[in-house]
């Protein structure tokens, strides 16, 4: 796997905005902003009310899966690319979850929706009509995703990278800066875990550094042995999902598992161990 | 859509941009503001939040009145601006418990 079969940058989009068999998907948390403007034939994901189960602490199960991309047009066969805000956090955790149901053709436009806008490209507010598909997805592959279980079992054995701001880290803020300052019971990390934020992996206009600086940022610089396997983990999971795709997309790192759950779900159980401080 | 919603979106991504705390810091420690350009608010852009060391914590898309908002720990901070056309504008920034701190950025 190289850079290219994951990432197309946004030249090459704008190059392929009406090509057949391709989609875009712009993935929100604050789906507001595409209501705004998006990409031309961009379709929107919701990534808590399409991607969240409604009821359970859970993703869309399979069916659910299947349902969502069918109603939005989107088949298997196609190439989608994914973008969004946040510098990709949310299409970077969509991406995670195409994977996970078994979807290969699947990349992201690299900067997102942040280097699209910077560079004043066009967005418009004309929203497509894509025929309904009858996509298939496949059995979850949990050989990305981490539960809680795994988490304690990698304390000392595995990478464990959280991949939050210092401050949440250290167990001074327990959600990022320009979220309410709430959630998990407790703050801090999960012991052994290293400190290497989400944001040290992008460019400020969102773009990913090179593979060189990436390797270096989490071998050299974190400490990470590439030998062993690893989990991300950072709040609810989708900065991790970021990280997840360096490291497994970028990096070709064989091993790396997403801990969808997160601090929200470990800072809250009784009895697991917690180490508060700055990373070493 | 009020602070409480935002809160309720429960990610770890930006809310729309441009919510106001206007309630009360409570015990947060808000850092909020506007961008402008010639008096004009600026709808299209970022705005960042470096720690002390200068180190990025936390980024939201400005509303469409320029505004935005932080939920910081005490201390202090770099607030950066960015924006289509090559803009990028910093100001220093404190934040403390409680408090809510009102910025306003000309770019």
């Amino acid at each position: 796997m190289s850079r290219s079969d994951v990432l197309v940058d946004a030249d090459w989009v704008q190059g392929h905005l009406d090509d057949p068999g391709l989609v875009l998907v712009e993935v929100d948390e604050d789906t507001a902003a595409y209501d705004k403007g998006h990409i031309k034939g961009a379709v929107k994901l919701d990534w808590k009310t399409d991607l969240q189960d409604p009821v359970r602490r859970d993703f869309v199960d399979r069916a659910g899966f299947e349902r969502l991309l069918s109603e939005r047009g989107v088949s298997n066969e196609d190439t989608v690319i994914l973008y969004g805000g946040n510098n990709n956090w949310f299409a970077a955790y969509a991406y995670w979850y195409f994977k996970l149901y078994g979807h290969h053709n699947v990349k992201l436009l690299d900067g997102g929706r942040k280097k699209w806008e910077l560079d004043s490209r066009e967005m418009v507010t004309e929203v497509p009509s894509r025929p309904a598909t009858s996509y298939r997805a496949q059995e979850q592959d949990r050989s990305i995703r981490a539960f809680r279980d795994d988490v304690v079992a990698a304390i000392g054995n595995l990478n464990l990278v959280d991949v939050r701001s210092p401050d949440e880290f250290a167990g001074r803020l327990l959600a990022p800066a320009h979220l309410p300052q709430e959630q998990a019971q407790r703050g801090g990390h999960v012991p052994t875990a290293k400190n290497v934020p989400w944001s040290k992996a992008a460019e400020e206009d969102g773009t990913f550094k090179s593979d060189d600086a990436l390797r270096a940022l989490y071998g050299n610089e974190a400490g990470l042995d590439f030998s062993r396997d690893t989990i991300a983990y950072c709040r609810i999971g989708e900065r991790s999902a970021h990280t997840w795709f360096v490291l497994h997309e970028l990096l070709g790192q064989p091993n790396v598992k997403n801990y969808d759950g997160s601090w929200t779900e470990y800072g809250s159980l009784v009895g697991v161990p917690i180490e508060l401080g700055d990373g070493k | 859509m009020s602070a409480s919603q935002a809160n309720g979106s429960g990610g770890c991504g930006a809310p729309a941009g441009g919510i106001k705390v206007t309630a009360g810091a409570g015990s947060q420690a808000v850092v909020q503001g506007h961008v402008t350009s010639s008096g004009t608010p600026v709808p299209s852009g970022y705005a960042r939040l470096l720690n002390a060391q200068g180190e990025f914590v936390a980024e939201v898309p400005l509303g469409e009145d320029g505004g935005f908002v932080f939920y910081a720990a005490p201390g202090d901070w770099t607030l950066r601006v960015l924006a289509p056309g090559g803009v990028r504008v910093e100001q220093p920034v404190s934040a403390s418990r409680g408090m809510i701190t009102e910025l306003e950025v000309a770019v």
